[in-house]
């Protein structure tokens, strides 16, 4: 298994080049320096000479190849150095939205994890009846809403019409899983759809199962025979695509942390993007890219170790 | 399974559940109790980049450093048409005088004449309390720290250039070496020479009070630049300890920045080293009527605190005001409908609430232009000038300012706009919005019915627009529109923004708009759009080179407002008349949207340290709040309700089926 992730974390370097390569070049092709210290500096007019020391003092007057070799050096040295827009240090800029960030991913995780595979085996229970009728059409109808309807309408309903939570904010602390709740209940309804209806196929595919038709021969009752034998042979499909979904939980949040002002990493990407800050979209491209390759490796030693029949050589 | 077991785990489960997501049972942003203090509460639509002085430009900016640092001037709150500057840390009006000097040109000593401008500050002013200084206590401003500030916008390091350093280097004696001896020090990784002496920035030996700046030409809007932050005066301790001012103001004026949470809160409280400052004493009978002199004579400011949050999104940030969570809120076109009338007043529902709309000039202009060095828009021959007059008569401002404002706004009939001087309402544009008047200049200009003669085919003009929202595509359709009303055919060619930048720049582009907004309520920084040494990059976009065009705007920046800038104003209105470079659309008008309990409130908007001025009710704030946010459970309890009830039949479904089930093997065996 060793062996299986030193040459799983091997095979990451070239992929993580690559995508440097491909934003480094993609940068050169959106925008000239001259035109990101156009917009960078604040005057409406800079003049030519204020232009030239921003590309200087921001190193885009070095050759290419130079370029390229101090960039990609320093993202591997996580020397992610200043944002082009706010001369902010971009990796003090991505710790400060850490923590948010992972409060609003964890909610959602775990929410959505309990709740979905609840609601799977609620409708596996009920399958045929109109519950399980009802229940599909509803998982389709929620699957065909956009997710800002979800973000508007769950500022309406919760924050409006029920007045529960707060609209909006952040505040440090013990009380910031107030605000947190609001867009965790909005991430785990926008999800809910189409992995409820995932999850329902996966535990009705084992009820069918020989296994389980022996266990209820044998008298088990329909409990233990859900939660003990179905969860957890379901649980191997489920897993891989939970853990697989985890950096769509990050891009995910870009929107629920901007609607709901939580200051995380997707607000730190959703303002560079905004702003074309280009310095500090490549760190989060590259921060990205290895948290897609960990799921991926992280998915595969799930596999294994859920499943005894697989094994990681 | 057993059902019962099964259902009553189900029950905890959710019981557990909605305990927990009601357990906050509040949509108050805010800890309970702090609403009922004199907080003004409102908010930034994205975070300040930087909240240095010297470098800051962005409105958003303004809204957290003007209230921290104060200028030599304040623009006055109540008094408009046009508007007033007042001393604020001046002690008296500025001596202006002229200033014979010498300078070399082509070899030979040449004999001219600038002004010299004295400024004196009040005795006693602070710098606020900081540990950058001894003993953390902020010490006195003397003349020495305005000085600094001009030293320091010379400062070539991008990390804070001042963004108008160019409106003083070419005038201030000695500037341009300066900037130039900083620029060599900082390619050799020097730092800054402070103390380098300048010929045009003197204090006065005998005065620490007292400094003058040297001009070398006339320039009545330097009064102007010291009303703005990047000339506050800048205590070198702070620059010196950290190094830069961006996340840690140090300030003189009204408020202090009491906490920051980057991209998220700022709070400001009252600085106990301010200048003294009151309430107006004077105002229109409009202004009394609108109750804004009932804190008169009182001493500023009339709050204690100001909290900013960043709300980057716009529906976000209005439900939160519908809510009673921010004071201030701005009118656009996602609440247009909800909180105003056509007409502009306020809607019944919101004025039931006790809020208030009010308008205010933007001081900018909108504006379609030409460039003059196209083969086929630009020149200056009488048929290309026909044909700009020709398209300036498609344009139906009004139109323009239905589709993009809702209607709110004064039609341009010339670039200055209302409140600053030289705006006249009585002027009306000869190039209007007039249909056959359009066809008539078209024929003239040699392309009747829009149908170019060389090709037998329709003029094609290029439209060089950045798309960034749905009411910039309704602009270039709207725009496209008006042009084939003349038979023109007007094709829009899309770029990303810094694309178009770079294009206008260049001048790689055929006819396009902008916006222009006043850095200063003066005609000067209007009209030169038009000035030719101002050629792109510069903001003479259009390439617009009139020699006599030039040389009026020259007397007419040199002098104060008066019946000869005036005439001097007239004239040059007159000569862009008739070459047209640009077609003038709208004036916007800004609407703003107070709770009830908010008062003296009068958006200024050349100036963004008001909130000084701004008294809050409380404890009437905290009612309406609790009134309007009282939680509703019933909907959540009805929710669960039916899924419960809706749940039993199908239990009772699947039970009798797997009864069923155990009743027919049974039959099987025997």
């Amino acid at each position: 298994m060793l062996r299986y992730l030193v040459r799983r974390v091997l095979y990451a370097v070239p992929i993580l080049i690559g995508v440097m390569l491909f934003t480094f070049f993609l940068f050169y092709m959106s925008a000239t320096p001259a035109q990101m210290a156009r917009r960078n500096i604040s005057a409406k007019n800079p003049s030519h000479a204020q232009i030239e020391r921003w590309i200087t003092q921001h190193g885009y007057d070095k050759p290419l190849s130079k370029q390229f070799t101090i960039y990609i050096s320093d993202l591997f040295r996580f020397r992610f150095g200043k944002s082009d827009t706010t001369n902010e240090d971009i990796v003090a800029r991505l710790r400060s939205g850490l923590w948010p960030s992972t409060q609003l991913a964890l909610l959602i995780f775990i929410g959505s994890l309990i709740t979905d595979v609840f609601f799977a085996i609620y409708f596996a229970y009920y399958r045929g009846t109109y519950i399980d009728n009802w229940g599909r059409f509803v998982c389709v109808l929620m699957m065909s809403i956009t997710y800002i309807l979800y973000i508007i309408g769950g500022q309406y309903v919760f924050g409006k019409l029920l007045r529960l939570w707060p609209i909006a904010g952040y505040r440090w602390g013990a009380i910031s899983w107030e605000f947190m709740l609001l867009p965790a209940v909005v991430g785990i309804l926008s999800g809910y759809g189409g992995t409820v209806r995932l999850y329902r196929t996966f535990v009705l595919d084992e009820i069918g199962q020989d296994y389980v038709r022996t266990a209820r021969a044998k008298g088990v009752s329909e409990r233990s025979i859900l939660f003990r034998h179905v969860l957890k042979n379901a649980a191997i499909p489920i897993i891989t695509s939970v853990i697989y979904a985890i950096p769509f939980l990050i891009t995910g949040n870009l929107l629920l942390e901007s609607f709901f002002g939580i200051p995380g990493v997707g607000s730190v990407v959703f303002d560079a993007i905004n702003s074309s800050d280009f310095a500090t979209i490549r760190a989060t491209t590259f921060m990205l890219t290895i948290v897609y390759i960990l799921s991926a490796i992280l998915t595969d030693c799930c596999y294994a170790w859920v499943d005894p029949r697989v094994r990681l050589e | 399974m057993s059902s019962p077991q099964f259902r009553r785990g189900q029950s905890v489960v959710a019981s557990i559940l909605l305990l927990i997501l009601l357990g906050g049972c509040s949509n108050n942003p805010y800890p309970p109790g702090q609403t009922a203090k004199s907080v003004i509460y409102r908010t930034l639509p994205e975070a300040p980049r930087d909240l240095d002085p010297t470098k800051s430009y962005s409105e958003i900016e303004a809204y957290i450093i003007d209230n921290i640092y104060a200028d030599y001037f304040k623009y006055d709150f109540l008094k408009r048409n046009p508007y007033r500057l007042d001393l604020n840390l001046g002690a008296e009006e500025p001596v202006v005088a002229p200033y014979p000097y010498t300078v070399r040109e082509r070899g030979r000593i040449v004999n001219k004449v600038g002004q010299s401008w004295t400024f004196r500050i009040k005795h006693g002013l602070r710098f606020q309390d900081d540990p950058c200084f001894p003993g953390g206590k902020g010490r006195e401003i003397t003349a020495a720290d305005f000085l600094y500030s001009f030293r320091r916008m010379a400062n070539p390091d991008a990390a804070i250039a001042c963004p108008i350093v160019n409106f003083v280097s070419d005038k201030i004696l000695g500037y341009a070496d300066y900037m130039q001896y900083c620029a060599d020090r900082f390619s050799r990784k020097l730092p800054m020479d402070y103390a380098c002496p300048v010929e045009g920035l003197q204090l006065d030996p005998k005065d620490p009070y007292t400094f003058r700046i040297l001009l070398n030409q006339p320039y009545p809007q330097l009064r102007f630049l010291m009303a703005m932050h990047f000339t506050t005066p800048l205590a070198h301790e702070a620059i010196e300890k950290y190094g830069n001012l961006q996340t840690h103001p140090v300030g003189n004026s009204t408020y202090i920045l009491a906490s920051m949470e980057p991209h998220l809160r700022w709070v400001l409280k009252v600085n106990p080293n301010r200048p003294l400052e009151y309430y107006p004493t004077e105002g229109s009978p409009a202004d009394i009527k609108a109750g804004l002199l009932q804190d008169a004579g009182k001493q500023l400011p009339l709050n204690n605190e100001i909290d900013i949050d960043c709300i980057r999104e716009l529906v976000t940030d209005w439900n939160l005001f519908a809510q009673g969570y921010e004071d201030i809120n701005s009118v656009t076109n996602t609440n247009f409908t909800t909180v105003a009338t056509l007409q502009g007043t306020i809607s019944p529902a919101m004025a039931r609430k006790g809020m208030r709309l009010q308008k205010a000039y933007a001081a900018d202009t909108r504006y379609f232009f030409f460039n003059m060095k196209d083969p086929v828009v630009g020149g200056y021959s009488p048929e290309k000038c026909k044909l700009r007059q020709a398209i300036s008569c498609a344009m139906d401002s009004q139109g323009f300012i239905d589709l993009v404002n809702n209607g709110i706004g004064v039609r341009a009939n010339y670039v200055v706009p209302p409140g600053i001087f030289g705006y006249d309402p009585s002027y009306q544009n000869p190039w209007a919005y007039n249909i056959p008047k359009a066809k008539k200049l078209l024929a003239e200009a040699g392309y009747p019915g829009g149908i170019d003669p060389k090709t037998g085919e329709q003029l094609t003009i290029y439209y060089d627009t950045g798309v960034f929202g749905a009411s910039d595509r309704q602009i270039v359709e709207w725009t496209v529109k008006q042009f084939a009303a003349i038979g023109i055919k007007l094709v829009p060619r899309y770029w990303r923004d810094i694309v178009l930048q770079s294009k206008m720049d260049s001048g790689d582009y055929q006819f396009t708009w902008l916006g222009w907004i006043a850095d200063y309520p003066d005609p000067e920084n209007f009209m030169m759009l038009l000035y030719g040494p101002n050629l792109r990059p510069g903001p003479n976009y259009c390439g617009y080179e009139n020699p006599e065009y030039d040389r009026l705007f020259e007397r007419m920046r040199s002098l104060n407002d008066g019946p000869e800038r005036l005439a001097l104003i007239q004239q040059l209105r007159s000569i862009q008349e008739k070459d047209c470079p640009m077609v003038y659309v709208a004036h916007d008008v800004n609407l703003g949207l107070y709770q009830g309990w908010l008062h003296n409130t009068n958006p200024l908007p050349v100036e963004y340290d008001l909130a000084k001025y701004d008294r809050v009710d409380g404890p009437f704030r905290a009612r309406m709040q609790a009134e309007w946010n009282r939680p509703n459970y019933w909907p959540i309890l009805i929710l669960v309700a039916l899924i419960v009830l809706g749940s039993i039949p199908a239990a009772r479904v699947v039970d009798s089926r797997k009864y069923r089930r155990i009743r027919r093997s049974q039959g099987s065996i025997h």
